[in-house]
């Protein structure tokens, strides 16, 4: 028996090693697989960053830490004050974690939770940090139109089924609204959106890359070109920019106003003399990516009115409710006022 | 710096050399089982060893700790060996594994390969089979271009040349590739890590690089004779180009094999042999397997410290360098001032 | 008759294109020391290294006890031929015995390293050479004179017929120089070994040669007795410089010596 238990832990079982007298159920990912998870879950690691948030708008008590860093005061100030002091865990990739393997099973997490692409490569990594570390592993699709589904998946898996249902249809509504939003935009013509990113702006988001994925879904146009690459992002030079001479430029590094109002070839654009270059809020988390999780349905809440097909009047409201019930903590409206200001045009 | 020693008897600095050898590296090997983040106390691990416990500790051990052990051994004593037997062939003691450009070539497989989103096992196959392909290239390029000249040294600048052509598409890629996923795996995979090393990566890393360390060993009597120059050598009746070939190819297969288990992993191939050689002096019968040795010893500290130091695991090629040069000049002193140079 | 241990043809020696010198014919056989004369840049070390096969001839052959160089493997060469190279400074700090040792690479298979057949024979080689006391020493602790010796022990670890050293006197004390022509003339004596130096003394050649040559504008003159072939004129045509020649006295029976003429031009007459 012995050889043939350390063969079943050296071949990376698909099953999770059962934990002593605790009773399980068996669970499907959006791959598939069928796991078996604890019945009773209390802690959960999340593999990367946009599985932490995933998790935070769910099941916040589950959460064990942020993969990539802890909030900063300013990113605290819309989180809850548990969620602000949990600590730094690093990520779980399956190739090159960051995470020491051990700390995690000290931590004694009742499942792994990566939230992201589902192309076999990444459930092959999956199946790797599985086989390591003994933890079931789930993986949930991170497609935006997937939202809403993940969110019922989610639920199902942690037992918040609820919970779970209210997020979805919260989110449900947010995506048709945008989608509607954006055949309107199709009839009567899409905004050319240059995104950019860095202090001095000279770094953009290629067209279908994750980056600005939800521009694009909101119906504008993005202005830089299709991508070369996997990779979404592409340095630009001031010449490319006043050449595509775009209506709206979105930025998210919040130096970025400041130094495009005063160079003289960025005070050049049309767009930016017109006062329609604006900043996209970054707090707690990023409206259009950094990470592609969840938080960029603000986004898609914020788009529409951007390009003028919502009425600005209920944006601040709407963002208020996003953030009580996703980031469990209701904004002061100054807060809100101060994360709206930058991301509309002056008038 | 020349490599030159102390007199001391041959024999009694023999048996110094490996009993220092073997003590170090038995000391890392238990320090290293015992060493870790998740808490198994020294009592808990008979009952592991004889598998009659299960349950978070015993997966710890055998699925985490234990690969984790064996793998930096086999890493490093690979490295050291190939350094030595490179700095033994090359005259230059300066030499490290990746003279040649097996790491560049392995590094452009592995880039190659998370760029195309490919499984980690597709990855590490690329890996070897780039690590080789460089050196093959190497070869094919300086004897194209060599004619009459030093044909070790043709080698050598070949080896820098295509290096640099390498390092050259490997930043392309990193331009290009996926800065969620792709950037920050290709970062540490370029620094060297062994965090997610599983039985299944060293059962296939393990063949060919102990074949390569076999052959390396095997040879290491007559690679003394390159260290003589290329007429003394042929002239004592050496085929100097096979035999020159026969170790490149061993010290590249193993080289080849570790790097695509742990990434490109630096400075050991290059201080370990120093250190080996201010040991048991500079005959690679006593070199070689000494280098294993200390390489094996040295990457199981190194290794231990990234995964147990903080919270976060530290990529092996910043701990190899920070450890590694102080180390190195310390030898560099030492052997000024023992040996003296030429 | 037996082929010569070392024998040229016809040679042409150079690299690439550039002829440094032809015509070379030379022959050596057992028991006999032949000195290869002749001024820097002359060429010597290009047939030195010809000789020994690490570079081909441009013309002409070169013959192994009769076999054609070009033909043997390196290990067959190294069986019939050894080299001893100028003892340089630096270099690895093996021990005398191990440098010696080495030189049994030619009679062991590719994976073996020397057993205790080769380390006896080792051994010897250095008690021949009256170096056994040094076996332990790292070399690059030794004097020129003694590392030489290793040098010349390890050739004759090779256990082949013929030696070929170059300037083994190079850079060597008096002492020291004396000690090495001593070993030479008794290796080709006693023990029937066929020597050939290069060396930059005439001296040397009436010393401890059976016969000189001369490697000088292209051309190779000789070989002949030492008495023949070093006279007054071919030196001063050679390097141009004024020398003596004539008989000293020694307790083994008269010798000719050498000597170069220096006297300053302002000299009072």
């Amino acid at each position: 028996m012995r050889p043939g238990r350390r063969a079943l832990l050296a071949a990376g079982a698909m099953l999770a090693l059962p934990r002593a007298g605790r009773a399980e159920r068996p669970v499907a990912d959006a791959t598939g697989r069928r796991i078996a998870v604890p019945d009773r879950i209390a802690h959960v690691f999340p593999a990367g960053p946009p599985a932490a948030i995933l998790l935070y708008t769910l099941a916040p008590d589950l959460l064990l830490g942020w993969p990539a860093r802890p909030p900063s005061p300013a990113e605290a100030a819309f989180l809850t004050p548990e969620a602000a002091a949990l600590p730094r865990i690093g990520r779980l990739t399956g190739r090159d974690n960051t995470a020491n393997a051990e700390a995690v099973l000290a931590s004694r997490p009742d499942l792994v939770l990566d939230y992201g692409s589902v192309a076999p490569t990444f459930v092959s990594l999956a199946e790797r940090v599985q086989g390591q570390t003994g933890l079931p592993t789930l993986l949930l699709d991170g497609a935006l139109k997937k939202i809403p589904e993940t969110y019922r998946l989610l639920g199902t898996i942690l037992d918040r089924v609820e919970a779970a249902e209210a997020r979805a249809g919260a989110a449900e509504r947010i995506l048709a609204q945008a989608r509607e939003a954006a055949v309107r935009l199709q009839a009567q013509g899409r905004p050319r959106v240059l995104y950019v990113r860095g202090p001095r702006g000279l770094e953009t988001g290629l067209a279908g890359s994750i980056n600005t994925e939800i521009i694009e879904f909101a119906g504008a146009e993005n202005v830089a070109g299709r991508a070369l690459g996997p990779g979404g992002l592409a340095q630009i030079s001031m010449e490319q920019v006043l050449a595509w001479n775009p209506d709206w430029v979105i930025a998210i590094h919040p130096d970025f106003p400041a130094h495009a109002r005063q160079d003289p070839l960025w005070r050049s654009l049309p767009a930016v003399q017109a006062g329609r270059l604006v900043l996209a809020p970054g707090l707690p988390f990023g409206w259009v990516d950094f990470p592609p999780s969840v938080n960029r349905l603000l986004g898609l809440l914020w788009l529409p009115v951007l390009f003028g097909v919502h009425p600005v009047a209920g944006l601040a409201e709407a963002v208020t409710a996003f953030h009580a019930l996703f980031y469990h903590r209701r904004p002061e409206p100054a807060q809100v006022e101060a994360l709206l200001r930058p991301a509309l045009p002056r008038t | 710096m020349a490599m030159t020693g102390r007199a001391r008897p041959a024999r009694s600095r023999g048996a110094l050399a490996w009993g220092l050898a073997l003590a170090a590296l038995l000391a890392a090997f238990l320090a290293a089982l015992a060493v870790g983040q998740f808490p198994i106390a020294p009592g808990e691990l008979p009952a592991i060893l004889l598998s009659r416990v299960q349950g978070p500790a015993a997966t710890v051990f055998w699925n985490i700790r234990l690969p984790r052990v064996a793998a930096a051994m086999l890493v490093g004593a690979a490295l050291a060996a190939a350094g030595a037997a490179f700095q033994g062939m090359f005259r230059n003691p300066l030499a490290s594994p990746d003279l040649l450009g097996v790491t560049a070539g392995a590094s452009l497989g592995a880039v190659l390969g998370i760029f195309l989103g490919l499984p980690v096992a597709a990855v590490q196959g690329l890996a070897f089979a780039g690590g080789i392909a460089a050196v093959v290239a190497v070869a094919v390029l300086a004897s194209a271009v060599r004619g009459q000249g030093d044909p070790v040294l043709v080698l050598i600048l070949a080896g820098i040349a295509l290096g640099a052509l390498i390092g050259a598409a490997i930043s392309l890629l990193k331009i290009l590739a996926d800065p969620y996923n792709q950037l920050p795996a290709i970062t540490f995979w370029l620094l060297g890590t062994l965090s997610a090393a599983t039985r299944g990566d060293i059962l296939a890393a393990a063949p060919p690089a102990l074949l390569g360390l076999l052959g390396l060993v095997l040879l290491r009597w007559r690679l003394n004779l390159l260290t003589l120059g290329e007429d003394e050598a042929r002239a004592l009746g050496v085929n100097t180009g096979a035999l020159r070939a026969g170790a490149v190819a061993a010290a590249t297969l193993a080289t080849a094999a570790v790097t695509a288990l742990a990434g490109a992993v630096g400075w050991i191939g290059l201080v370990v042999p120093h250190a080996a050689r201010l040991l048991g002096g500079p005959d690679l019968r006593r070199l070689i397997p000494l280098s294993m040795l200390l390489g094996a010893a040295f990457l199981l500290a190194v290794d231990t410290l990234a995964r147990s130091a903080g919270r976060l695991e530290v990529p092996l090629g910043i701990l190899t360098a920070i450890l590694g040069t102080p180390l190195f000049l310390w030898l560099l002193a030492r052997a000024r001032r023992g040996g003296g140079g030429p | 008759m037996t082929a010569p241990l070392l024998e040229a043809r016809g040679l042409a020696i150079g690299h690439g294109r550039r002829v440094v010198a032809e015509g070379i014919s030379l022959s050596l056989v057992p028991g006999r020391v032949l000195c290869l004369l002749g001024p820097n840049g002359g060429g010597k070390t290009t047939l030195l290294r010809t000789l020994l096969g690490l570079i081909p001839p441009l013309a002409g052959e070169v013959r192994l006890s009769g076999a054609e160089m070009a033909r043997l493997p390196r290990r067959e060469v190294a069986l019939r031929l050894a080299y001893v190279p100028q003892a340089a400074p630096g270099g690895f700090a093996y021990a005398a015995r191990e440098v010696v040792a080495m030189g049994r690479a030619a009679r062991l298979p590719l994976l073996t390293a020397p057993g205790a057949r080769d380390r006896e024979v080792a051994e010897a080689a250095l008690a021949r050479l009256g170096i056994a006391h040094l076996a332990d020493r790292p070399v690059t602790e030794l004097s020129g004179g003694e590392r030489q010796l290793v040098l010349i022990a390890r050739a004759l670890a090779q256990e082949a017929a013929c030696l070929v050293m170059d300037e083994p006197t190079a850079s060597l004390d008096f002492g020291n120089q004396a000690l090495v022509l001593r070993q030479v003339r008794t290796l080709a004596e006693r023990d029937g070994l066929g020597v050939l130096m290069t060396t930059h003394h005439p001296d040397h050649a009436f010393l401890v040669a059976d016969e000189a040559a001369l490697l000088h504008g292209g051309a190779l003159t000789g070989p002949a007795a030492p008495e023949a072939l070093i006279t007054a004129a071919r030196l001063r045509e050679t390097y141009g410089v004024d020398t003596v020649i004539g008989t000293v006295e020694t307790p083994s029976g008269p010798r000719r010596v050498c000597a170069p003429v220096v006297a300053s031009s302002g000299a009072a007459s």
